[in-house]
C-alpha cells in the first residue's frame, strides 16, 4: 500500500516536471471553452488535470462563472424592484416625449 | 401623421404604455450587457422608436415583451459594433492582463502557480450564487478595469453564448485575437472574484 502511493507520487512528480506548464495550461483551457481541442491537447490537459489540483479548480471556475451568467441572464425575467436596476423618472419622460414626437 | 390622428387610430400602437410595462425590463437588459447607464437608457429609447416603425409587422402577434427584447438584442449589436469601429484599438489589447505575476518566473517549477495566485476551491454552484446581489456588484467591479472590448466580448459570449464567428464579425477582430481577449477576461475575473468573494474577509 505504501509502497503503491510511493509510486503514485513519483508518477505524479514526474507528470508535473514534464507536461506543458500551469501556464500554458491556463490558456489550453479557456480555449477549451471556445473550440474542440486536438487528441495531443486534452490527452495532455486530462493528465495535467490529475496531478494539478489548482489547474483542476481554475476550470471548474470558468464552467461556472459561464453557468452563472448564463443562469443570471435567464433570470432577468424576474421582477427586480432595486431602483438602480430601474429607469429613471427622467429617462421614462425622455423616452416618451422621444415617442410622441417622432417625425 | 400628427398625434391627434395617431391617438383617433385604432390600429397605432400605445408606445407610452410600452414604457410603463417594459421600460425596467429592456433597461436591465441592456444594463447587464453595456454596464453604462446613460448608454443603456439610449438603446432602449432606440428600440422603442425601432418598434414604432415596424409596428405594422409585429401587429401583436405573439409575446408583446419577445418582440421588443428581439430588437433591443440587434440594437444592442449595433452599439457594439459602433463603438468597435470608432475605438480604433489594437488588434489585442489588455496586455496588463496576461497577469505574467501568477506565476512563478524562473526555477524548478517555472511557470507553475504561484501559491499565493494559485486558484481556491469555491464550493460554490451557479443557483446559490445567481442570488446573491453583493456577488452582482463585485462582477461589475471586477469587469470594471478591463478594456471596454474584452469585457464586452466575454459577456457576448458567456451571456448571450454568441459564437467566436459572431463575435469577431460585431467587434471587428481575428479569432485568435479573440481567444487570446477571453482568456486574459477569464484569467483576471476568476482572480478578482476569488479575492474579493471567495475568500473575502469575515465569509462564514
Amino acid at each position: 500500500m505504501a509502497l503503491c502511493s510511493k509510486a503514485t507520487h513519483a508518477l505524479r512528480y514526474f507528470l508535473l516536471r514534464h507536461l506543458p506548464t500551469c501556464q500554458q495550461m491556463v490558456a489550453v483551457m479557456s480555449e477549451s471553452m471556445e473550440r474542440p481541442l486536438s487528441l495531443r491537447e486534452r490527452t495532455m490537459l486530462r493528465l495535467h488535470l490529475w496531478v494539478c489540483a489548482w489547474c483542476a479548480w481554475y476550470l471548474e471556475q470558468l464552467h461556472l462563472l459561464r453557468d452563472t451568467l448564463r443562469l443570471r441572464a435567464e433570470q432577468m425575467n424576474e421582477d427586480d424592484s432595486a431602483a438602480s436596476r430601474q429607469l429613471s423618472n427622467e429617462a421614462c419622460e425622455r423616452i416618451k416625449r422621444a415617442l410622441a414626437n417622432r417625425p | 401623421m400628427s398625434q391627434e390622428q395617431r391617438a383617433k387610430d385604432p390600429q397605432a400602437p400605445d408606445a407610452e404604455r410600452w414604457v410603463d410595462e417594459h421600460g425596467d425590463y429592456l433597461y436591465r437588459y441592456a444594463l447587464f450587457r453595456l454596464r453604462d447607464t446613460a448608454q443603456a437608457e439610449d438603446v432602449v429609447q432606440e428600440t422603442l422608436l425601432a418598434a414604432l416603425q415596424a409596428y405594422a409587422n409585429y401587429m401583436g402577434r405573439g409575446s408583446e415583451r419577445t418582440w421588443l427584447v428581439g430588437i433591443l438584442k440587434h440594437k444592442i449589436m449595433d452599439h457594439f459594433r459602433r463603438a468597435s469601429r470608432e475605438a480604433q484599438a489594437p488588434a489585442v489589447e489588455g496586455e496588463e492582463f496576461a497577469h505574467e505575476e501568477f506565476f512563478r518566473p524562473a526555477g524548478e517549477w517555472a511557470e507553475h502557480w504561484q501559491t499565493e495566485y494559485a486558484p481556491a476551491d469555491w464550493q460554490a454552484s451557479p443557483a446559490a450564487l445567481v442570488e446573491q446581489g453583493e456577488f452582482w456588484m463585485i462582477f461589475q467591479d471586477c469587469l470594471g478595469p478591463l478594456p471596454e472590448r474584452i469585457a464586452s466580448a466575454f459577456l457576448l459570449r458567456e451571456v448571450d453564448g454568441l459564437t467566436s464567428e459572431e463575435i469577431c464579425e460585431v467587434l471587428s477582430i481575428k479569432v485568435n485575437n479573440l481567444w487570446v481577449m477571453l482568456h486574459r477576461a477569464r484569467l483576471h475575473l476568476r482572480h478578482c472574484l476569488e479575492l474579493n468573494w471567495f475568500k473575502r474577509p469575515g465569509k462564514v
